[in-house]
């Protein structure tokens, strides 16, 4: 946000933006923009009043993408659409708004394939799962199991950005966890049931009709290690 | 009998249904009990065959009285055979589901006993995880043909779809595989929930609490290529379930063989794959695209063409039609263009509000100009001028009917290719032999 306020201060637009753990050598002239809180708000508060609702979503998801140009093309949409106002956003076909659309469209359609793969392990009680996913789906995952399992405690860790949703006690909060977190082993119970549903996803394919690419089409590889029926297929 | 081995044989009998969606409800999750559902459906997994697996699925017992030959399950089929306790499944279901496995329970069954006692069995476990359990997850629940209208009634109230299988899409079909089964013992129970949808849906509008009646709607599956039904008959009748009974779904199912039988296709008959894609394309362009069935498909031609998906076959055809403007043409008219869906189509009719569609901007929105360019035009595009028809064809047959980019002989092939790979023929190369052959014969129709 506050890159945002430079460029509009400076009416630039930048080669490229680096969040502060990837800074780079390069040629180019650069620029350090530090965190300035106040003018973080500034910009975030604008968002609705002067792009409207959809284009304040619009900006919230697409910043939770994985890409390494989401800074940049989410900056030249915000420059386009303070120009232009609310319609910036339901101008699908405008070569700034449709590459931020195509972000958005990534992070929300991991999160709903996320919401079918994630695997729960009971430890005690309580339900543990880990994923990797490529986009930063946690916020958007919370609602949806905090509704659905509303009085069991459980544990998402994201692997990829290092943080895990914890609902406990009816509250959910985001917590850091260290690299090479792992869940503790399967009791016997756990086990047995992980045996289960291995078998029924065995059983439930029809041999007659193996289709190894559309499966890959529906649920990609990447998906499979944190996946009990599938880790052993790779 | 251990878990193991009933959960192997149960699924194993039931994994030829079809139907594994967990979709047309949201419910929010509750303090008190588990789950919740969502509307679009969520898929948990994809077995080996690319088909989504959201649901438990699994017969309540395989043990049945009938003898209907076309099913693997009949009585004279010699099988291991296994039941389960309705709070074994209820516990299974509850287990599998807090592991994030499944949205639901899928329950269907063989005929054990008599259908109402099967049914009263269903209910059994349905009531365990509803009341006991308090578990608002995805529940599809399959009736049993023959049974008590009182029982379909409330095995409505616990689940949220319901759905009676037509099997065999004619009369004649069904008297001679499945002599136990009465057409009218299938569509009676399909009449009854659909008025009691329609009446629970009224009663929901006026007082909020009011029990839902298997409020995700029903649905139906019919098995293809064991009967010699033409595609056009089979899509009459879809048009006209949904019209009737209003369904949310009808699914086909190609026949494998799984018993010998003389009245049956040979056991080494390859499953009609394409035939059923084909079917499954034709019906999304009844749900979606305001088609109706006979648009699809004429008396002239009744059956589907391999080689050009129905959409495209159909502008083919309607050549003189088109090119459509996008800038002005209605949403019927736009989703008539092949490389249109309802997706870009619904963000051509917001977009251009904002500014008149270029060919670039219909890029940027998804539109698949491959195959669209031949059909629309738009700002700075007058339509693609006098292309070679053959060029035309060429961008709209359906690759996957001529094998390519597969060495193997896929089961999505066209019968010709197949045909031709059969005399030893890679087929790769029969593909495009076929495909040459095509384009030529379809040029010339245009």
């Amino acid at each position: 946000m506050c890159c945002v306020f430079e460029s509009f201060r400076r009416k630039t637009l930048p080669l490229a933006i680096w969040p502060p753990e990837q800074a780079q050598l390069t040629l180019y002239d650069c620029r350090d923009i530090p965190t300035e809180p106040a003018f973080a708000v500034r910009v975030e508060r604008s968002l609705r009043p002067a792009l409207g609702p959809r284009a304040e979503e619009l900006v919230h998801l697409a910043f939770l993408s994985g890409s390494g140009e989401k800074e940049l093309l989410l900056l030249r949409f915000l420059h386009t659409a303070f120009a232009r106002g609310t319609a910036a956003a339901w101008d699908y076909a405008h070569p700034d708004t449709a590459p931020v659309l195509a972000l958005e469209r990534a992070v929300t359609e991991e999160a709903h394939l996320l919401m079918g793969f994630v695997r729960f392990q009971v430890h005690e009680g309580m339900l543990g799962a880990v994923i990797r996913p490529k986009h930063y789906a946690l916020p958007l995952l919370r609602p949806h199991f905090c509704g659905r399992y509303p009085d069991s405690d459980f544990l998402i860790a994201d692997l990829t950005h290092r943080v895990a949703l914890l609902y406990r006690g009816g509250r959910a909060e985001y917590v850091e966890i260290e690299e090479g977190f792992r869940l503790p082993p399967p009791d016997a119970e756990e086990a047995e049931y992980q045996a289960l549903w291995q078998q029924f996803y065995k059983t439930i394919g029809i041999r007659e009709r193996y289709n190894p690419t559309v499966r890959r089409t529906h649920c990609p590889k990447r998906y499979w290690a944190c996946m009990t029926e599938l880790m052993d297929e790779r | 009998m251990e878990l193991l081995q009933k959960l192997t044989i149960l699924s194993d009998s039931a994994k030829y249904d079809v139907a594994c969606t967990s979709s047309g409800i949201d419910r929010a999750g509750r303090r008190g009990s588990m789950g919740s559902c969502s509307a679009p459906g969520i898929c948990h997994s994809f077995a080996s065959d690319g088909r989504c697996i959201s649901l438990l699925k699994v017969l309540l017992t395989n043990v049945c009285v009938y003898d209907c030959s076309y099913c693997i399950n009949r009585r004279s089929n010699d099988l291991p055979r296994a039941a389960f306790a309705p709070r074994e499944l209820a516990d299974l279901t509850l287990q599998f589901y807090r592991r994030n496995y499944i949205e639901g329970l899928f329950i269907s069954s063989a005929v054990l006993q008599s259908p109402d006692y099967t049914m009263e069995r269903m209910i059994e476990t349905l009531r365990i995880l509803r009341e006991e359990y308090r578990f608002r997850g995805y529940i599809h629940a399959k009736t049993i043909p023959g049974a008590d209208p009182g029982l379909v009634q409330k095995l409505g109230y616990l689940a949220d779809r319901l759905s009676v299988n037509i099997e065999l899409p004619s009369e004649r079909s069904l008297n001679l595989l499945a002599p136990d089964k009465h057409r009218q013992a299938i569509l009676r129970p399909m009449g009854q929930i659909a008025a009691a949808g329609a009446q629970s849906r009224q009663e929901l509008q006026t007082y909020r609490a009011a029990p839902a009646f298997a409020p995700a709607g029903q649905s139906t599956q019919m098995i293809v290529g064991a009967t010699p039904e033409s595609d056009r008959q089979i899509l009459r009748l879809t048009e006209g379930l949904y019209k009737k009974y209003s369904l949310k779904r009808v699914f086909y199912s190609a026949y494998i063989p799984v018993v010998e039988d003389t009245r049956l296709p040979a056991l080494d008959t390859k499953p009609p794959l394409l035939r059923e894609h084909r079917l499954y394309q034709a019906d999304w362009l009844l749900r979606y695209y305001h088609f109706s069935a006979a648009e699809i498909l004429t008396e002239e031609e009744p059956n589907f063409n391999p080689y050009l998906d129905p959409k495209c076959n159909w502008a083919i055809q309607h050549y003189g039609m088109f090119p459509v403007d996008v800038n002005t043409a209605p949403l019927e008219l736009l989703l008539r263009v092949p490389g249109i869906g309802p997706r870009s189509a619904k963000r051509i009719l917001i977009a251009r509000r904002q500014a008149a569609l270029d060919l670039e901007g219909l890029k940027r929105i998804g539109v698949v100009l491959k195959r669209a360019q031949y059909f629309l035009c738009c700002k700075g595009y007058g339509g693609s001028r006098q292309p070679r028809r053959e060029t035309v064809v060429r961008a709209l047959l359906d690759p996957m009917a001529f094998n390519a980019g597969c060495e193997q002989l896929s089961l999505f092939s066209a019968p010709q290719v197949q045909m031709l790979a059969d005399t030893g023929l890679p087929p790769q190369i029969a593909g495009r032999m076929v495909q040459e052959e095509v384009v030529t014969r379809f040029a010339q129709k245009m």
